[in-house]
């Protein structure tokens, strides 16, 4: 905050504050005025001018309406830091409410909405009630706006006053403005409320639709949006307000337009009569269209509500495909977005035209362009069957203009096709493997690959092309090695014998593999050929010489599986796969509603629903990852055999045990998973799926309000008495000091001074303790400051404080730091990068502690509190009758905690394990973890 | 030119602002006081959470008087007004005499301020209307006014609502 660090300038400054002080007192108007001028400037640039707060708030009661206006500025800013004080204001806006000009009533009320000190709303409720019914319609609409920020501040305070009824009155106002703002306002208390607040009647919707013809624009989209959560009784009342809402297409203001589309979208979904809305599309075409015209960040929003609207209803620009091409002077973002678009509503009417631009598109110079717009083709093709010889053909063109990116993204879009149409198009192969050589991207390769694992017996030189990605697998990304083995597997078992036998087996090489498969080795003598050594070396990388999980057991899955019963190994390899769909319809229909039902926000911008991005909405459901998984496959890489398991679901991973060996692995699961399908279940439990354990984000901290301990008593500090507790609040640490006198004498100059510490812990400001009559106690919140004073060697928890006053000798204490007032609000881990993390330390960073005398009875309460104080509950698993959870906490400098408890619900007893990168800190950690479970 | 003979006007005429300071515990009939002497005429009042401040004309003397809310809450930010106060207006409710005990302490805390040293007190005893209201010699006794040293001050019978006995007190 700029008011802590103003004060390092105030010896340069000296003066300015006390000659400041000086002009506002003075008696003369003009020179008050100009005074409130200049602090409203310091103010302005970040100076801390709170110091002159009841000399600003004096000059608050005058006729002259521009110092009044500066006066309120202030208040609105400084109010907060002198929360005492600003009840000195008070009596002056309950005294401007009641002001004859209404532009004064309006602006005391509306300055009061934005004071946000509790000790005075109370007395702002008269005056609001007052002008709430005020004459003046400008008085009544600032006045309701003023309900809505009431009811941010204290909620039960609006209902207990009756404003909420006072508010809904207004609806029936008969100034347009009064009536907007009303609807404004309790569509903001509504969405901050979990009880039906505002729910709009037959009377209340005559009504609105009334104003809306007359109010502002900004008002008529406050107006719209209310309507679209109108449910109509039935068919006909939606027809009628659709009808009234109509000529607000029109409208000039895009927000307008948006609005109402959404509205209108929204009301035809209770229409039934056909001819009415294919009548409503054609109405909401053209507006939309105007749209596109306007400059590129308004047709970037336009483009993304289009692209939902388009999902729902493709009929309504069905026509004006034309439109969505692209300009060569887009910028690149509408221009992503359009091709999005058209590839939504490609069909086979226009598939030609489409076609013709994607591939002027593809010759471009922007490379993420262009690779969009050849996966356009791909999705066009896989899309429409009709067309998709013709795409193909499009492919092939651009496939000989040898530009590298190109090829690379014609191949993985070829790949999604030959999914989508098994045994059509395989005579292009030829053509595909002459750019083998170019290939150097992973998903390119990959793609490749499967596309030769997966027509090994057309390709004739199969083994050969993937002898030549061999000899660098252990280079290879993930993804390509994946692809290698299953294609490695599936060349073997469609033509074990085949091929030339130069290659020299390398039998000495595997003795674990050969021994253990001697079913393999007796049924298949013979098969001592090139595919069963490429097999080997695959197989011998993928399982002793890699150290990804991932590829380790599906190596050993094949293996397993050709050891026991080759031909279930083909049954389960050479499976047939289910035909992949059209993707370029991403959201699920239940998103797609809710993202429709906000149109014209930020929601729909984002394709995301509001609770993904805003932490206030009230009911922050924590997503599984299975919601965000449509928009994972928005990239057109559909599916294929070898789906990559994403690296945190792998049990070898979160677990710290060793391996499995491969004698105990279970029974192998198919190895082409359905599409689509994530991730396996037998790990569902790891996965942590009781989400109702995981807290929201913005829970409040709650209050210190035990009682602090006592780290100077009063026999050693001559009748002073010091408690103090390190404490953490809103994302500071606090030092929480009680300090009481016991002397017979007024102590004051209070002062204190923090010896080096692991932590470097020291004060952040000067004590604010005040003289401290005989009998009486202070209470102290002191912010502190990390990494001022460190102290080398091992971490210690010893904190020495040392304080003195100018009555008595300097008194010295020792206290405790607790680690986890550290734990920062970010420590937050997602459960993938807690695993990856997990696995990036090595077993050394790793330390055990058992704490005996722990019981966890609750669970849900035990991970409230360690939430609470920032240590956050990741994940859970049943292993035995024991529970194993897994926190992530951060302290300052990013250094994180992994932490796994494992206890039986009930019994004492608790596991603590922790992965640290400073396993010094351990010690410091098991202290912090039993206080707080203990607590 | 003429701001300048503006500016020595007002010097040379001491038409200079006296501020004043209307203090008392709540309910004491401040508020009342300031705008009967301001408009003359009784307002209905509620009670004052913060200040008042107006500027009232008499005898060719202006005064700007603030009235501070009396309310426990409010009375330690009395100090902040106290700089450059030439006078203070007292203000006791006479019939309430449970509280004259309080009224009395609050006083003589006023006059232990150093920024006040130089200001004149005047001690309106208001509410004469009331019956049970104690005369301006009760009053002294009460508040212990004889104690006052080195200091110009008076007592006057008051009765806002009536309008009696305040302009008698600007008067002095």
């Amino acid at each position: 905050m700029s008011g802590h660090d103003s004060k390092y300038f105030s010896t340069t400054k000296k003066g300015e504050i006390p000659e400041l002080k000086e002009e506002l007192n003075s008696q003369y108007k003009d020179k008050r005025k100009d005074a409130v001028k200049k602090v409203i400037a310091a103010m302005t640039v970040g100076k801390d001018v709170s110091s002159l707060f009841t000399d600003v708030v004096n000059c608050m009661q005058t006729e002259n309406l521009e110092l009044k206006k500066l006066v309120y500025l202030y208040l609105i800013n400084y109010a907060k830091s002198q929360p005492d004080l600003a009840i000195l204001a008070v009596n002056t806006f309950v005294k401007d409410s009641q002001d004859p000009n209404p532009l004064i009533r309006a602006l005391a009320v509306r300055t009061m909405g934005c004071i946000r000190v509790d000790k005075i709303t109370e007395y702002l409720c008269d005056p609001l009630q007052r002008c709430l019914k005020d004459d003046d319609p400008y008085v009544r609409k600032t006045a309701a706006i003023c309900v809505a920020k009431l009811y941010d501040i204290n909620a039960e305070l609006v209902e207990d006053r009756g404003f909420l009824e006072s508010l809904k009155d207004l609806i029936s106002d008969n100034n347009p403005m009064v009536v907007a703002n009303a609807v404004a306002a309790l569509a903001e208390i509504q969405e901050n409320s979990s009880g039906p607040i505002f729910e709009i009647s037959s009377h209340t919707l005559s009504k609105l639709l009334t104003a809306l013809n007359e109010c502002t624009e900004w008002g008529q989209v406050f107006i719209l949006d209310a309507l679209s959560r109108y449910k109509a009784a039935d068919a006909r009342e939606a027809e009628n307000i659709v009808e009234r809402v109509t000529p607000r297409l029109q409208h000039a203001n895009c927000a307008v337009v948006l609005s109402a589309v959404k509205m209108i979208l929204q009301q035809m979904e209770l229409i039934t009569s056909t001819d009415v809305v294919r009548n409503l599309c054609k109405k909401m075409a053209p507006p939309l269209v105007t749209l596109l015209s306007a400059e590129p960040e308004i047709q970037y929003v336009a483009l993304r509500n289009i692209n939902l609207i388009v999902q729902r209803r493709p009929t309504i620009l069905a026509h004006e495909i034309k439109v969505f091409f692209c300009k060569y002077n887009d910028p690149i973002y509408v221009k992503m977005e359009k091709l999005e678009i058209m590839i939504k509503l490609a069909s086979d009417r226009n598939i030609d035209q489409v076609l013709l631009e994607f591939k002027e598109y593809a010759t471009e110079v922007d490379v993420d362009f262009v690779r969009k717009a050849v996966r356009a083709i791909g999705r066009c093709a896989i899309k429409l069957e009709r067309a998709a010889e013709r795409c193909i053909s499009v492919l092939l063109e651009l496939i000989k203009i040898k530009v590298n990116y190109v090829v690379q993204e014609a191949i993985i879009v070829i790949k999604d096709i030959f999914r989508r149409y098994p045994n059509t198009y395989e005579s292009i192969i030829a053509t595909l493997c002459e750019s083998l050589d170019t290939l150097d991207e992973p998903e390119a390769k990959a793609s490749m690959i499967w596309i030769i694992g997966e027509y090994a017996e057309r390709i004739d030189n199969a083994d050969e092309l993937l002898e030549s990605f061999l000899e660098s697998f252990p280079e290879e990304p993930a993804q390509v090695q994946l692809q290698l083995l299953t294609a490695t597997v599936k060349l073997f078992l469609k033509k074990p014998t085949e091929g030339p036998q130069q290659m020299i087996q390398t039998r000495d090489q595997l003795p674990i593999f050969i021994c253990t498969c001697t079913v393999f080795k007796h049924s298949s003598q013979s098969v001592v050929t090139n595919t069963n050594s490429c097999l080997q070396v695959v197989l011998n990388n993928a399982t002793v010489e890699t150290d990804n999980p991932d590829l380790r057991d599906r190596a050993y899955i094949y293996w397993r599986l050709l050891s026991t019963d080759p031909e279930a190994a083909k049954d389960v390899v050479l499976a047939e796969k289910p035909v992949i769909t059209d993707d370029s319809n991403q959201l699920d229909s239940s998103l797609l509603d809710e993202l429709l039902a906000n149109i014209a926000t930020l929601s729909s911008v984002y394709h995301k629903p509001p609770e993904a991005f805003v932490t206030r909405v009230k009911t922050t459901a924590p997503k599984t990852e299975d919601d965000d998984y449509p928009n994972g496959i928005d990239t057109g890489y559909s599916d294929t055999p070898t789906h990559v398991a994403d690296g945190g679901t792998s049990p070898q991973t979160s677990s710290s045990s060793a391996p499995y060996p491969a004698g105990r692995q279970p029974a192998p699961p198919p190895a082409a998973p359905a599409p689509a399908a994530p991730v396996p279940d037998l790990l569902g439990d790891l996965i942590g799926l009781d989400n109702s354990a995981i807290v929201p984000v913005d829970r409040p901290e709650p209050a210190p309000a035990a009682p602090l301990p006592v780290v100077l008593p009063a026999s050693t500090g001559q009748g002073l008495q010091i408690s103090a507790q390190l404490t953490r609040q809103d994302g500071q640490v606090l030092y929480s000091m009680l300090f009481e006198n016991n002397t017979q004498i007024p102590l004051d100059g209070f002062m204190i001074q923090f010896n080096k510490n692991s932590f470097g812990l020291a004060a952040a400001g000067p004590l604010q303790v005040p003289q401290l009559q005989p009998g009486t106690s202070a209470r102290t919140l002191l912010p502190m400051v990390l990494f001022q004073n460190v102290s080398g060697g091992a971490p210690s928890s010893l904190l020495q404080v040392a304080v003195k006053n100018n009555q008595q000798p300097v008194w010295y204490f020792n206290d405790k730091v607790s680690l986890h007032v550290f734990f920062t609000e970010d420590g937050r881990m997602e459960r993938g990068s807690f695993l990856e993390t997990w696995r990036s330390l090595p077993d050394s960073n790793e330390v055990l502690k058992d704490l005996p005398g722990i019981v966890v009875s609750n669970v849900e309460a035990t991970l409230d509190r360690l939430a609470a104080s920032n240590m956050f509950f990741i994940a859970k698993r049943k292993h035995a009758n024991q529970d194993v959870f897994y926190f992530s906490a951060k302290i300052p400098r990013g250094i994180p905690f992994l932490i796994e408890l494992t206890t039986v619900i009930g019994n004492p007893g608790v596991k603590c394990a922790i992965k640290t990168p400073n396993p010094e800190m351990a010690p410091l950690f098991f202290e912090a973890i039993e206080s707080l479970l203990k607590a | 030119m003429g701001i300048l003979f503006t500016r020595m006007f007002s010097s040379l005429f001491g038409n200079k602002e006296a501020r004043i300071l209307v203090l008392g515990l709540d309910n004491a009939g401040k508020t009342t006081i300031l705008y009967r002497l301001q408009m003359g005429e009784v307002v209905s009042t509620i009670p004052t959470i913060g200040f008042n401040v107006e500027t009232v004309q008499y005898n060719n003397i202006k005064f700007q008087v603030w009235d501070l809310g009396g309310q426990t809450s409010i009375r330690p930010y009395w100090r902040c007004y106290f700089p450059n106060t030439q006078a203070i207006i007292y203000v006791i409710d006479s019939s309430d005499t449970d509280r004259l005990a309080i009224a009395k302490d609050e006083f003589h805390a006023i006059l232990e301020e150093e920024e006040l040293r130089g200001a004149v007190v005047l001690i309106f005893a208001n509410k004469q209307d009331l019956p049970g209201a104690l005369d301006d010699a009760a009053v002294t006794e009460a508040l212990e006014l004889h104690k006052i040293k080195n200091r110009q001050w008076a007592i006057f019978k008051t009765s806002a609502t009536k309008g009696e006995g305040l302009f008698e007190g600007l008067d002095w």
